[in-house]
């Protein structure tokens, strides 16, 4: 596929812990599968934000990860669905997946990332999607996104696709 | 002097024996009048032991995986008991095991905290139900209580009281330990005799911090060395209630270590290993059948992978932490073994009050009130949770309030089925018991087959000190013991059975014990599971008991409950449940299910709205007694001098990082952290800075709508002027502690945001001067008789776990 004509992955994951999302983020770099970039943002229970990233789409002339937003509904999990003790205790987390900013990265992930919580996110070739996807077991909620077109603009579809999927899953 | 009449309590003063003339010529005194209620002659002391959530299969001395020396040496110098029973249940257990009488019949049908308006579960004890405590202690004995207590209502556990309900009110002289159905280890919130005295200063020392089994044995040993060192005679009455092994599952790491691979196995070969050992030593007969395993725990093998290291460190957890309470029970036996008082030491040391706790759920969790409050987490996440507080090594340490799975309380109540909660069955009623005193026992190691109850406990310790049962206590007929001595079993294997029928209700699963047999009538509901659907079988003019499944057993040849005989003896089926209603009705157990009743539209009356007002440095406010803020708006504001150099610290916080808020200031400027069970925090932070002077400030929580866990709004304002905001996606909805307390001016104990932790309790460097709570800022008449009842929810809830 020529490479302004291709399909890309974009995986976000949401987890609990820094721990997690790490080894989702070591097990996907060791998967095998080609990544565009994958970006694994946290905070600690005192506020303290820490991004790592490796993001091969700087090095190949197009925007990363970050500049593209990490405007992700982190940590949604569908965790007020059911209830004990005999009352309906609903609401969901989706509006957070709606704050999109123009900022950068550490002010974006700074926003939407709870504290104690984490994110991943993946870029790939979608002929990649049979390595990288297994690879990344311990999201609470997950959502993978598609989209075709030339490189960034794949990337853009493709981590709003994932978004849109979030968001449902979330509500 | 003539033995006194000890059948009327208070004992009566002697009538003056002496002469009083008008001077002292010739008077003659009576020293009698100065003396005071002596026990009969021999009286022994008593340690009265109780071990808490832990099931028949749990402690070594029993063939449980948990190394417990010091109870298996009672054991080989004393007798086991292998069929004593209790109520499936925290505080009726200890009712029952304190007044000599079914726990319904004085008023605990439930747990302590949740009083209600039907006889049977008001948690209060009839006057006419005298604690035998208190009858000890009228006859002349020291008496003590140390660890957990539980009996004492959820909002009368301050500086009013009413103090009957308390341990001093029940009989002892000295307390120290904590009032609710369960405690952090590390970081308690603790009361001594009839005060809140909170977590105590230790906590703070980072190098031997502070550790509640051991600072319980302390405590023990030194009331035991005072009281000896003013009366070398007097017997003592040290009742020792541990709050091991009930959740947090709290211990040092070196003791969860020594367990280190000992679960890898699972709970499915754990439970086959432990029967092999019980028939080893003869706990269990021979020719008995382990019972199978409920689908409600799911196998081993089902277990992923992944996540086995996660559930076997819990077991690990849980079993440092009741050899842990082995370990202490042995200082405290030590302590009166060096006092030389050992072979006159009647030693009761019972293993678990309701067998192990089911209520972690399958997936267990970093934070036993998750569970509570309904949050339904997956085991992923629980892992992740704990991973995010310090890792599965950390399970047991200060960040997390751990309890395991479902699965390995199941297999602690080996060989039965199920366990607390489920008063049907042997997992939640039987429970080892040892005892140990060399002044009467001789045929030591033995084991003791005969059906015993808690109820029994009261009255076989009157009977070998020789004191009646009163007739009459403080003027007011006293109703008899339901239990009865069974201490001739102490010296003579053949002594018959004298506790030949009993009752069990709890949470509407129920049974009927006569002769040998059995009648368990379970209701099919998962213990831990509370939902809508789940109750609705239950509502009034739904639910009929006598529908429910009813399965017969017949104890003497069938010691595990494995054979249900139902179908073949369909008229000792009709039989027993005809006197399970008597026995119900005579012990006020009706109706069934008064605990759940909230669920069910019937509420106690509304509490007063009026806004909550604390002025001063209020320390250590029980977390039953907190304003009521969940499920909707309010406001807290607080009148603040705030030093020209301006000020950080504490306004007021409730509880701590694993559920709780805080207003504080930090950095000069005015915070809000609020911990939705440590699986969601949320802060706000003003923008400017608090300015100096007579200053307000004010956070208000404008909720989406009264409703449980809604999400809402926070505001900050300074002086009336808006300084920050932010949203709280998810609300508490019934309880943010178990345990911990609310302080004004500080943050006592574990801290809610751990930004501050470094300098905890962070006390406010101005003055707090008034904390106002307003609880119904924006309700509608509505709105508020659905929290009502929400409340309600919640505080059954609780109670159901407590």
């Amino acid at each position: 596929m020529a490479f302004d004509n291709e399909t890309i992955d974009v995986l976000i994951g949401g987890y609990l812990s820094t721990d997690a999302a790490h080894e989702d983020y070591e097990a996907a770099l060791a998967s095998g599968g080609y990544l565009h970039g994958a970006v694994v943002v946290s905070k600690d229970l005192k506020g303290n934000l820490a991004v790592e990233q490796t993001d091969h789409m700087v090095r190949e002339g197009a925007a990363g990860l970050g500049a593209l937003g990490f405007a992700v509904g982190l940590f949604a999990p569908p965790l007020l669905a059911a209830t004990a003790v005999g009352a309906v205790i609903g609401a969901g987390a989706g509006k957070l997946l709606h704050r999109r900013t123009a900022s950068k990265l550490e002010e974006q992930a700074g926003a939407t990332i709870p504290l104690g919580g984490a994110g991943l996110i993946l870029a790939y070739p979608h002929s990649a999607a049979g390595k990288v996807e297994p690879a990344v077991t311990r999201a609470v909620q997950k959502a993978v996104g598609e989209a075709e077109g030339h490189h960034v603009q794949a990337l853009k579809g493709a981590i709003a696709d994932a978004q849109q999927k979030m968001a449902e899953s979330s509500t | 002097m003539s033995e006194p009449d000890r059948t009327r309590l208070p004992i009566r003063r002697p009538p003056f024996g002496g002469v009083s003339n008008r001077t002292l010529d010739g008077s003659k005194p009576d020293w009698n009048l100065i003396g005071h209620p002596e026990p009969p002659v021999g009286s022994p002391n008593v340690l009265l032991v109780l071990i808490d959530d832990a099931g028949f299969g749990n402690p070594s001395t029993f063939g449980g995986p948990i190394s417990t020396p010091r109870y298996t040496r009672m054991a080989e110098a004393g007798l086991r008991y292998n069929r004593f029973h209790v109520t499936a249940l925290c505080s009726p257990t200890r009712a029952a095991l304190l007044t000599g009488r079914n726990n319904h019949a004085v008023g605990f049908g439930s747990i302590g905290e949740l009083s209600s308006g039907f006889p049977g579960y008001t948690a209060t004890v009839p006057r006419d139900c005298t604690p035998v405590p208190r009858v000890l202690a009228e006859n002349g004995y020291s008496t003590a209580a140390f660890g957990k207590w539980h009996l004492t209502p959820d909002g009368q556990q301050g500086p009013a009281g009413p103090f009957d309900r308390w341990p001093n009110g029940w009989g002892f002289d000295y307390f120290y330990g904590f009032l609710g159905g369960d405690s952090g280890q590390w970081d308690p919130c603790l009361a001594e005799n009839q005060k809140i005295i909170g977590t105590p200063e230790d906590f703070y020392d980072q190098e031997n911090p502070y550790y509640l089994p051991d600072a319980m044995a302390d405590k023990t040993i030194e009331w035991l060395h005072g009281v000896r060192a003013q009366d070398a005679r007097k017997p003592f009455f040290v009742y020792f209630s541990t709050g091991c092994s009930h959740a947090p599952h709290h211990v040092a790491p070196e003791w969860a270590d020594k367990y280190q691979g000992k679960f890898d196995q699972g709970w499915d070969r754990l439970r086959e290993e432990v029967f092999a050992r019980q028939k080893e030593l003869g706990v269990v007969p021979a020719d008995a059948e382990l019972t199978a395993r409920d689908a409600a725990f799911p196998a081993w093998d089902e277990v992923p992978d992944k996540l086995k290291a996660y559930y076997a460190r819990q077991m690990e957890v849980y079993a440092g932490f009741s050899e842990n309470a082995d370990y202490n029970v042995g200082r405290v036996i030590d302590a009166i073994d060096e006092l030389g008082e050992l072979d006159n030491t009647l030693i009761i040391w019972i293993w678990g009050d309701n067998g192990a706790s089911l209520e972690g759920a399958i997936t267990g969790s970093f934070n036993e009130l998750t569970m509570q409050n309904g949050i339904p987490l997956t085991d992923e996440m629980q892992l992740q949770l704990a991973e995010r507080y310090g890792g599965i090594g950390a399970w047991g340490g200060q960040m997390m309030d751990p309890h395991y799975s479902a699965a390995w309380a199941w297999a602690g109540n080996t060989p039965f089925q199920w366990g607390k909660q489920v008063g049907s069955h042997l997992g939640g009623t039987r429970n080892p018991m040892v005892i140990h005193w060399p002044a009467r026992i001789t045929g030591t190691g033995a084991l003791r087959p005969h059906f015993t109850h808690v109820i029994d406990i009261g009255p076989t310790i009157l009977d070998i000190a020789g004191i009646p049962a009163p007739s009459h206590v403080d003027g007011i007929e006293q109703e008899p013991f339901h239990g009865v001595s069974f201490a001739d079993s102490f010296t003579d294997p053949a002594a018959p059975e004298h506790h030949t029928q009993q009752y069990f209700e709890t949470m509407g699963n129920r049974a009927m014990y006569k002769d040998g047999w059995w009648l368990a009538m379970k209701t099919p509901r998962i213990p831990w599971v509370l939902t809508p659907d789940a109750l609705r079988p239950y509502a009034p003019g739904v639910w009929d008991p006598d529908t429910d499944p009813a399965e017969l057993y017949y104890l003497p040849d069938d010691f595990t409950q494995a054979r249900d005989l139902a179908a073949s003896h369909p008229e000792k089926v009709a039989e027993l449940r005809e006197l399970f209603w008597a026995e119900a009705e005579k012990y006020k157990v009706l109706p069934l299910l008064a605990t759940l009743s909230a669920f069910f539209g019937i509420l106690p009356p509304m509490p007063d709205a009026v806004p909550v007002e604390y002025r001063g440095d209020v320390q250590n406010i029980m977390s039953g007694m907190i304003p009521r803020i969940y499920n909707h708006s309010y406001a807290i504001s607080a009148d603040l001098t705030v030093p020209a150099e301006g000020a950080e610290g504490v306004i007021v916080a409730e509880a701590d990082h694993l559920g709780g808020f805080s207003l504080f200031v930090q950095d000069g400027k005015l915070t809000h952290t609020y911990s939705m069970m440590g699986v969601f925090i949320y802060r706000q932070q003003a923008e400017e800075r608090l300015p100096s002077g007579e200053v307000t400030v004010r956070m208000e929580f404008a909720a989406d709508a009264a409703k449980p866990a809604t999400g809402g709004e926070v505001t900050l304002l300074v002086d009336g002027k808006t300084v920050g905001s932010g949203r709280m996606d998810h609300t508490v909805p019934i309880r943010f502690s178990a345990y911990a307390g609310m302080d004004i001016g500080r943050d006592n104990g574990g801290v809610v945001d751990l930004s501050y932790e470094d300098k905890k309790p962070f006390a406010f460097t101005g003055t707090v001067k008034k904390v106002t709570f307003d609880v119904k800022p924006h309700l509608s008449a509505q709105d508020e008789e659905g929290l009502h009842a929400v409340a309600q929810h919640g505080h059954a809830g609780h109670g159901l776990s407590a």
